[in-house]
């Protein structure tokens, strides 16, 4: 901690949000870089640690702060103008109430397509993350990875300043370093200048990039993703000639089927495709049916009415077996030449496979464009080329499928790396500029990045942790959070955000932006006099100002969406390239899948992440090699064996974990896990499948071997092990045939006590929420929203080996059926909020305790520990602080508590409040205005974040308000009914629509 | 011989058959009953019992290095976690509880029936009472989550304003585990009174005599000081004796009140009094049989208190047995799927089936072997039952508690439990510091009521005389 004399500053918000670095300032004008390097202005160590308040306070310091502060409230007149961000919907005046929370609209964006996000920041912090309702992608809706990106903001642990090797550098002296080095790459027209970025979307960034090669025109820009989406880059090119966008809309989808795409939870659309499916699940005539072919078992294969279990290599067949079909039966002939009738062999995988793609083809022909089949990005490229013949065929595009030109053009997989490789091999790189995400981690397997890496003699890293990469690179620059610079970011429809910062960047960083900048010289100039120059060169219109303004406030730039256009797939080259497709050869297959948490490894440090269950396995700090039952018997191997896998020469070490519903056959290993340098948090946890991956496989190879190891098992730390109902009434779902409403009709209504029950009535208020277990598709956002809103620590895997986990919120799951193949069900349990609450009468001390509207409140501050009240909730909701979980919280850990929800200390029980803070907020401001709470006015965390609207919290005693009529609603029973506690949340049940072809 | 004499001496080898060996060997004097009962407390220290002091004294220490360790950590150093938050912590207490439950009925309730053969064993199972209930006493205040608020759970005028719940079990517990304490106690001090005032005037040091007599509180014997002695003693074990039945009722609350499978029982207090007296007696037997050996009071503690007691572990054995066979028949027969799970499946073939076996072999199967004249008057053999019966009884506690919230309604939480090393020690360091409060009690106090084996001698002879005047009416 600094003593408070060394000039160290608080970050207060209201203050100028990007660092009063700019060199070129009123203060210390400089005509050369020289001057600039020798200038005596102040040194940038001197915000080291500014986010930490200050130590010793004595008379001396006093005088010297009072001394400093006056001359820089006198300096104030000299700065640039205030780069001003602006608060979403609520005047700015309001923004300046101390203890009212402000949203401001940002963007974050993960390879290369931005969603747009509302931060609420508390007294200049930012504490917690939500959907932007205005952006295309998120509608109000946020994934975990968004949600839990603030952890990585107030890290402790994240990269500080800029080293130059083991020296340290000042910011100054780096922009003068880099100035000097882009200027000796003028020479040659910078051909011996590289640089490996991740894909963007930005239009500042490719501008500068532009730029850059406009300035180095022998320079080269290489874009490196983990989880590449080549292959749907080259379906399109290959389907149409040209490279283009595919966007989906299913709000009006009556058939989906998904080729190995987990478009419920992965990629670009994930979130409004959530929304939209979620909006057609309710029982009805107008409900959708969704396929799902894929070998792992995946969020979206869960939600499937009919999950069609197959290698990953099998899907091509099978979509060319639907094809043939369509063409056979549908008269879709153009059709007929990709086709590929299934053999008429009898073995058992045929036969399914015939049946089943007969009934999918038979069920798109009938909803002809009204269906949509989807390509996952794991698939080659012939299968996107095939899904888009068959969507033009059966008229869905234009209709449930677009096209448009893509928001970012670059090749990002493998195939961009290995051009690079061989330069740096060739000794051809003198400067490597890397601000891809940590590329020596997730490289491919056959591409020794960390080997070539030393090859050039300037290697700089823009890198947010200190990483394998960083360990690599000979200059290595501090990151800022994407809440701490000024950027701009497009949607996957080619809608524009402006990123605007939230807070001084806590620890000494450098932009993108800026790093791009000083290969134009234009570093002095700050992030955000570059954006602003940039989008002032674009604005429509004379009143620029006021136009950005807008931009920041609503967190989108209108009319920035770049139009569908037309795209006639052409059927003769998709034939061609479906044709010269391998078949799958039999025997065991690698499949390398995206980590629900931890993405490509990007997110190994983040522990909220870390804990999160798995959605399918509920597996937390691991990950595993997944096999189906058969598969496993087949190797011979147990939960927790550690076997070798062998690939092509490589081989990795893993424990193995039996998934129910994995394809026979497939072993999958998600990605991002084995991280060698994660800190603490991510080192060591899992297994690196990245070994094994190489460029010409990035998804699935064939020839795998699989050996057991023996020796001690691995431990697997899972926080749902028991995955069967014991055949009771608990996540209730029917198909739509066999559904009627008597069917919960037991699980409803009053049941008959002895005591009167309290009526809440003649409450103005009567909390209550309602989980629709038809829409949830189990991704586990809430959770995850649960965690920020509420302060809930992280406990480790060795506490959630001991089941101590502290979530609130859980998303339970089932399985049912035969295990190779079972129906999975999600159901997200958090405090019931029982009218009846078993908890409170055995609480000796009146800690837990019943509101007036009928919450059940944990006082924290009464609770000495009994636990009796967990020994008694029939829910298992109810956590305990076992150990000190918070410990000894860095400074900038304790920022990212939420000031409105106590942080608990050990030896208290702690559950879910229905959020009351939120609730207490709501009130406070309505009863300003003298008006009631309107519903829909303000949400729970977990219903704020769900993207399928499968939450919804409100009013009970209001009869409009959605949650009440859901309450109603011929679907609605209560979790454990017959125990007589009256839960204020209830359930409606599920119902799917299998094929009845397929029964 | 004479007719007469003849028909004496079938008629009192008939009264043995009936009543088993007397209860006091012969007819000793006085003098020689203080010696033999008094010498344990003047002689010179043993080495057994210095090796024995020793080791109880080790894990004494280790067990409060163990609630020491746990005040700093958190309950976090136990296994405990959700759903399992009652583990080793309510299993100890109830346990010992339970084992605190023998030395009050023999004392208090044989008091009020005025049976003989309390006499010579009342006081040490009296002390292994209070030194029982000592134990369980530890595990309300350290299985606090912050023991440091553990006054909260009494009823005072706080400034908070805020009382206890009167509707919660744990805090029925509170006040019925501190008034048997309480209660036994007084009960065992004031019974000691004429013995340690017998100890003050007989011993040969000064500091022996001070210390004595401060706590013979000036006991003369006179005549006066005997009429309110036996007048307290008498109130004193009418307020006993409801308590030993309600405070394991009591206990047993804390489980029948709440509404997890497995606990919602309302056989549980009757089912729990019984198991408890089942448990105390085994105590007292396991201790009893070594002391009384070592100390050679073979003629006052005689074959016959072992029997009656091995008696009374079988009857309150099949009052369990019937216990188990009711609630599994009641799950059943109620069709609540939900207990039957926890009975039929949870129980018996789940993880923990072995310790449910374990407990049924112990608390049921074990026993019958009483029903056998022989099986009772072999020590050896009777020690060891009554050491599987404590077994027994901590494995069905551990059943109830932890068996029943490993697997409760919800699949999705059933979780399992495992002790660590911390809990390990909490339960052997109880078991070491009640030994070590026993050693010194078997050191300093006399083992057995002197002043009441002198008075059952008197009876005795007595009614031997009356007997013998009888017989004369009778037989001119």
């Amino acid at each position: 901690m600094p003593p408070l004399g060394s000039g160290a500053k608080l970050p207060i918000y209201g203050q100028p949000a990007a660092p009063d670095r700019a060199p070129a300032d009123g203060r210390h004008p400089w005509r050369s870089l020289r001057v600039l390097g020798a200038g005596d202005g102040p040194s940038r160590e001197f915000d080291e640690g500014a986010a930490e308040p200050p130590a010793g306070f004595s008379r001396r310091t006093f005088l010297q702060i009072l001394g400093a502060s006056t001359a820089l409230a006198s300096l104030q007149a000299c700065r640039p103008a205030r780069q001003k961000i602006v608060p979403y919907v609520r005047p700015p005046e309001k923004a300046l109430v101390p203890g009212t929370p402000v949203h401001y609209a940002t963007a974050v964006s993960l390879g290369g397509h931005a969603t747009g996000l509302l931060v609420t920041s508390h007294d200049g912090r930012p504490i917690k993350v939500e959907g932007n309702p205005d952006h295309p992608a998120s509608r109000g809706a946020t994934g975990s990875l968004e949600l839990a990106m603030l952890l990585d903001l107030y890290d402790p642990r994240r990269e500080r300043g800029f080293r130059r090797g083991q020296a340290p550098l000042a910011y100054r002296s780096l922009l003068r370093e880099l100035t000097a080095l882009a200027a000796s790459h003028l020479a040659d027209g910078g051909s011996r200048l590289r640089f490996l970025t991740a894909a963007t979307g930005s239009p500042l960034l490719q501008d500068l990039r532009r730029r850059i090669l406009a300035r180095f025109p022998q320079a080269r820009f290489h874009a490196y993703e983990s989880l590449t989406e080549d292959s749907a880059r080259e379906g399109s090119r290959l389907a149409f000639g040209r490279v283009l966008a595919v966007r989906h809309t299913i709000a009006q989808a009556r058939v989906i089927l998904a080729l190995d795409s987990d478009f419920l939870a992965v990629g670009p659309e994930a979130l409004r495709l959530a929304r939209e499916f979620a909006g057609r699940r309710e029982p009805g005539p107008e409900m959708s049916r969704l396929y799902v072919a894929e070998a792992q078992h995946s969020v979206t294969g869960a939600c499937a009415d009919h999950r069609l279990r197959m290698k990953s290599s099998e899907v091509l067949g099978f979509a060319r077996a639907v094809a043939a079909r369509l063409a056979s039966r549908h008269g879709h002939s153009q059709l007929a030449p990709m086709g590929a009738t299934p053999s008429g062999s009898p073995a058992p995988g045929d036969v399914r496979i015939a049946k089943e793609s007969a009934a999918v083809a038979d069920d798109l022909a009938r909803s002809s464009g009204r269906s949509v089949v989807m390509a996952g990005s794991r698939q080659p490229p012939a299968v996107h080329a095939l899904a888009h013949a068959i969507n033009a065929a059966l008229g869905n595009a234009g209709k449930t499928v677009e096209y448009a030109a893509p928001a970012f053009d670059d090749t990002t997989g493998p195939a961009s790396l290995q051009p690079l490789a061989r330069d740096l091999a060739g000794g051809k790189v003198d400067t490597l500029v890397v601000t891809a995400h940590n590329p020596v981690y997730s490289a491919p397997a056959d591409v020794d990045l960390g080997t070539l890496l030393g090859r050039a003699p300037n290697t700089i890293y823009l890198g947010y942790r200190d990483d394998e990469t960083a360990a690599r690179c000979s200059w290595v620059l501090a990151a800022p959070h994407p809440f701490e610079t000024w950027g701009d970011a497009r949607a996957h429809d080619g809608t524009v955000s402006i990123v605007q910062p939230l807070i001084q960047p806590l620890f000494e960083s450098i932009p993108e932006v800026e790093l791009l900048a000083a290969f134009l010289d234009l570093a002095d100039q700050g992030a955000h006099r570059i954006l602003q120059d940039y989008w002032r060169g674009r604005a429509k219109g004379p009143d620029f100002e006021r136009q950005w303004e807008g931009w920041l406030a609503r967190g989108v730039v209108p009319d920035t969406a770049i139009a569908a256009e037309a795209a006639a797939p052409h059927f003769v080259e998709i034939a061609a390239a479906v044709k010269a497709a391998p078949q799958p050869p039999a025997g065991l297959e690698m499949t390398f899948v995206p980590d629900y948490k931890l993405h490509d490894g990007r997110f190994a440090e983040n522990a909220w992440l870390q804990e999160l269950p798995h959605p399918v396995s509920k597996m937390t700090w691991d990950n595993a090699a997944y096999v189906s039952p058969a598969t496993a018997r087949k190797i011979g191997v147990e939960d927790g064996a550690r076997v070798e896998l062998r690939l092509a020469g490589r081989k990795v070490e893993a424990a193995v974990w039996i998934m129910p519903g994995q394809a026979d056959d497939v072993v999958s290993l998600p990605l991002g896990y084995g991280r060698r340098r994660a800190g603490p948090v991510g080192s060591s946890v899992g297994f690196d499948a990245g070994p094994l991956r190489a460029s010409d496989a990035p998804w699935f190879a064939h020839g795998l071997a699989v050996a057991p190891l023996g020796g001690a098992k691995h431990v697997f730390a899972l926080t749902q092990e028991h995955f069967s109902m014991e055949g009771r009434d608990l996540a209730l779902a029917f198909d739509a045939k066999a559904w009627s409403p008597e069917k919960v009709e037991h699980l409803k209504g009053p049941s008959p006590t002895m005591q009167e029950p309290v009526d809440y009535q003649n409450q103005q208020y009567k909390w209550g929420m309602a989980i629709d277990l038809s829409k949830c598709i189990g991704c586990a956002a809430c959770a995850t929203a649960c965690q920020a809103e509420n302060n809930i620590p992280v406990v480790g895997k060795e506490q959630v080996l001991r089941s101590r986990e502290m979530n609130w919120m859980r998303v339970d799951r089932y399985f049912s059926g035969p295990p190779e193949d079972p129906q999975v069900i999600a159901q997200p349990v958090m405090c019931q909020h029982c009218e009846a609450a078993p908890c409170e009468y055995v609480c000796p001390v009146n800690a837990t305790v019943h509101s007036d509207e009928g919450l059940n409140e944990m006082v924290y501050n009464r609770c000495v520990g009994t636990r009796y009240c967990s020994n008694n909730c029939p829910y298992k909701v109810r956590r305990f602080n076992f150990l000190n979980y918070r410990g000894d919280m860095s400074p900038t850990e304790k920022m990212a508590m939420n000031p409105d929800v106590t942080v608990r200390t050990r030896g208290v029980m702690e559950k879910c409040t229905y959020c009351v803070q939120r609730i207490e907020r709501a009130r406070i401001e309505t009863r300003l205005e003298g008006r009631a709470i309107r519903d829909g006015e303000f949400t729970t965390a977990c219903a704020q974040a769900c993207p399928a609207n499968a939450i919804v919290f409100g009013n009970l005693n209001d009869p409009r308000s959605q949650v009440s009529k859901l309450h109603q609603d011929e679907r609605r029973y209560d979790l454990l009914h017959d125990n007589g506690t009256r839960p204020r949340t209830a359930y409606l049940a599920r119902v799917r629509n299998p094929n009845p072809e397929l029964s | 011989m004479s007719v007469e004499t003849r028909q004496m001496a079938t008629e009192s080898a008939l009264a043995d058959l009936l009543e088993g060996p007397p209860v006091l060997v012969g007819s000793p004097e006085d003098r020689k009953l203080s010696e033999d009962i008094f010498r344990p407390v003047w002689e010179q220290t043993r080495r057994g019992w210095l090796a024995l002091f020793g080791i109880t004294l080790g894990l004494t220490g280790l067990l409060f290095s163990a609630i020491a360790y746990t005040f700093a950590k958190g309950i976090g150093a136990w296994g405990n976690n959700i759903p399992v938050a009652w583990a080793y912590d309510i299993i100890n207490f109830v346990w010992w509880i339970g084992i605190g439950h023998a030395g009050t009925l023999i004392s208090a309730i044989l008091l009020l029936f005025q049976q003989k053969w309390r006499t010579s064993i009342n006081r040490m199972a009296e002390a292994m009472t209070l030194f029982a209930v000592i134990q369980a006493l530890l595990f309300p205040m350290i299985h606090l989550g912050r023991p440091w608020f553990f006054f909260w759970l009494f009823p005072y005028p706080s400034t908070l304003g805020v009382w206890p719940n009167f509707k919660s079990p744990l805090l029925w517990d509170v006040f019925a585990v501190s008034t048997y304490f309480t209660v036994s106690l007084l009960f065992w001090y004031v019974g000691l009174l004429p013995d340690l005032a017998a100890l003050r005037d007989a011993s040969k040091s000064k500091a022996a005599r001070v210390a004595y007599g401060i706590f013979a509180l000036g006991w003369r014997g006179s005549a006066r000081a005997w009429r309110h002695y036996r007048i307290a003693y008498l109130l004193l074990a009418g307020l006993a004796t409801p308590l030993v039945l309600s405070v394991h009722t009591i206990v047993s609350f804390d489980f029948a009140v709440s509404q997890l499978p497995g606990w919602h029982t309302t056989i549980f207090p009757p089912y729990f009094v019984a198991g408890a007296i089942f448990s105390g007696f085994a105590m007292v037997l396991t201790l009893m049989i070594p002391a009384r050996k070592v100390f050679r009071f073979e003629h006052v503690i005689t074959q016959r208190h072992l029997d009656n007691m091995a008696k009374v572990m079988l009857a309150t054995g099949l009052m369990v047995s019937y216990g188990y066979l009711v609630e599994t028949f009641i799950a059943w027969y109620s069709g609540n799927p939900f207990e039957s799970f926890v009975f039929f499946n949870t129980r018996a073939r789940g993880p923990y089936a072995p310790i449910y076996w374990l407990m049924i072999t112990c608390n049921v199967v074990v026993p019958q072997v009483l029903w056998w004249r022989k099986a009772r008057d072999n020590t050896i053999f009777l020690w060891f039952v009554s050491i599987l019966v404590n077994v027994g009884m901590w494995t069905e506690r551990f059943v109830i508690i932890v068996t029943s919230l490993h697997r409760d309604f919800l699949p999705s939480s059933w979780a399992m439990y495992r002790p660590t090393i911390v809990d390990w020690s909490i339960l052997v360091g109880t078991i070491g510091f009640f030994g070590f409060l026993f050693l010194l009690f078997l050191r300093f106090v006399p083992a057995v009521a002197a002043s009441e084996v002198k008075e059952l001698r008197r009876e005795l002879e007595h009614e031997r005389h009356q007997q013998s005047h009888d017989q004369a009416a009778h037989g001119s």
